[in-house]
């Protein structure tokens, strides 16, 4: 339903609308270009970008008490302890996978802030392995996926996989 | 085909309608509502975030640990949704610069969740949506231009993010991108997710059919890369609604085959992506020959 008709006299608002794009292309270029592709809400929209490149995940498994810890690595299907579900303590598990995949240095205070993004500051209740989770294609098998023990939670005490201890 | 791309996105010289009106109105409160939920689901979260793992964006130019160990993520979002209420009620003075504050405000918000080193793009459209239009208040005194700015601006920048990823990806991995193995890598990635989140996974029936058919797999991949490499044919009316129909199948696909959903990217497509004000145009003018005596 065409009820009203606009002026058609100024080209103002064209010429107003093409320098206002164009500053915001020009901020958008400088800011990605100079961080890393990223200036939210800039992007250059990576995601999915590097195909077939092996990657890092987490998962975590529930330890019964007393167990011994042991830091080999397995497939998927021979982790030791129980199914634990991130979500049902708050975590987002790309939160997880990205904070063990992308830190450098376990010092103390990084595995206390694992432990409180776990358990959210309150005294951990339960053991919890957080496992490194690497995938990766090969020839025969199609996908490789091979979990490494990285950090361990308890209440007791904190236990980092020996080969990443600082 | 008119290929005047500001006549294509704003048509600032064209008439207007009722229907035009609504959807556009519409589409504020959809930014809007995007916007406060955003600031609240962040802020919230940010709250059991103890340490910065990888600065990005504004975090690498002010410390934004100022952020964690307190309360002030919940109070951001407060302000956040006070002047996004204040920008959709279109207020002389505050109601101006609300938005642009607001947009500011969430860009710290997003920094301060996004400090453990995940970039996500799922709130990349509303961001846009947002900044469309507080720079549609800031520099366009006629309500009714500022508003059409402020929806080709959308327009302009999701063509133009698709357009991005297609390109990223053939500048990353080249022509072979589309590779089904390279699918069959991100299911299982995905998979992996999936026991963290919940503590178990089972393929559904698309996930099984890429698993087993490279060239199926394959199909999806060169299929969805497509759809991003032509993207910008929704900066042409003519073309918008079957693009953005395409678009819109391309997230279906990722949510089926990796089990994302970016659900606010989802919404804003259905918003822009049909014909709503034609629909609503007609639906006026078909009551209004009804209530008129013959």
């Amino acid at each position: 339903m065409k009820d009203s008709q606009p002026q058609k006299t100024s080209s103002h608002p064209a010429k107003t609308s093409k320098t206002v794009i164009l500053s915001v292309l020009l901020v958008y270029v400088l800011t990605v270009a100079t961080n890393l592709g990223e200036f939210w809400p800039f992007s250059i929209y990576p995601m999915f970008s590097q195909a077939g490149r092996t990657w890092n995940r987490s998962l975590v498994r529930e330890m019964p008490a007393g167990e011994r810890v042991t830091w080999a690595a397995s497939s998927l299907e021979n982790l030791p302890g129980a199914p634990f579900s991130v979500r049902s303590n708050g975590v987002d598990p790309i939160d997880l996978a990205n904070f063990v995949s992308k830190t450098l240095v376990w010092d103390s205070l990084r595995v206390a802030a694992l432990e409180k993004m776990m358990f959210g500051g309150r005294t951990p209740d339960k053991s919890l392995m957080i496992f490194k989770v690497q995938g990766r294609l090969a020839d025969r098998v199609g996908v490789e996926v091979t979990a490494t023990p990285w950090v361990l939670i308890s209440p007791g005490k904190d236990q980092v996989n020996p080969s990443i201890v600082p | 085909m008119k290929l005047n791309l500001s006549d294509n996105l704003f048509g600032f010289d064209l008439p207007d309608s009722a229907g035009q009106r609504i959807v556009r109105k519409g589409f504020e409160l959809f930014v809007g509502v995007a916007t406060c939920y955003l600031a609240w689901k962040w802020g919230l979260y940010t709250l059991r975030i103890a340490d910065v793992v990888l600065p990005l964006g504004v975090a690498r130019y002010v410390d934004i640990s100022f952020m964690h160990g307190n309360s002030l993520p919940v109070w951001n979002a407060v302000l956040i949704s006070l002047l996004t209420v204040l920008g959709f009620g279109g207020f002389k003075g505050i109601g101006r610069w609300a938005y642009s504050v607001a947009f500011v405000l969430l860009v710290f918000q997003y920094a301060a969740r996004y400090s453990l080193g995940e970039i996500p793009h799922s709130a990349n459209l509303a961001g846009m949506g947002l900044l469309g239009f507080a720079l549609g208040r800031l520099f366009f005194t006629d309500p009714l231009n500022g508003s059409r700015f402020s929806i080709g601006f959308s327009y302009l920048f999701i063509g133009l993010g698709y357009v991005f990823a297609a390109w990223s990806k053939l500048i990353a991995t080249g022509i072979f991108w589309p590779d089904g193995s390279h699918l069959w890598m991100w299911i299982n990635e995905k998979a992996v997710d999936e026991i963290s989140r919940s503590g178990f996974v089972e393929l559904n029936f698309v996930q099984e059919w890429a698993m087993n058919s490279r060239l199926l797999a394959t199909t999806f991949l060169a299929v969805g890369l497509l759809t991003e490499f032509f993207a910008f044919l929704v900066w042409f009316k003519r073309f918008r609604y079957a693009t953005m129909m395409a678009i819109l199948g391309l997230h279906m696909g990722i949510w089926m085959t990796m089990d994302i959903l970016f659900a606010l990217s989802v919404w804003e497509l259905s918003i822009l992506g049909l014909p709503w004000a034609v629909w609503i145009d007609y639906f006026i003018q078909k009551r209004l020959k009804h209530q008129l005596p013959n």
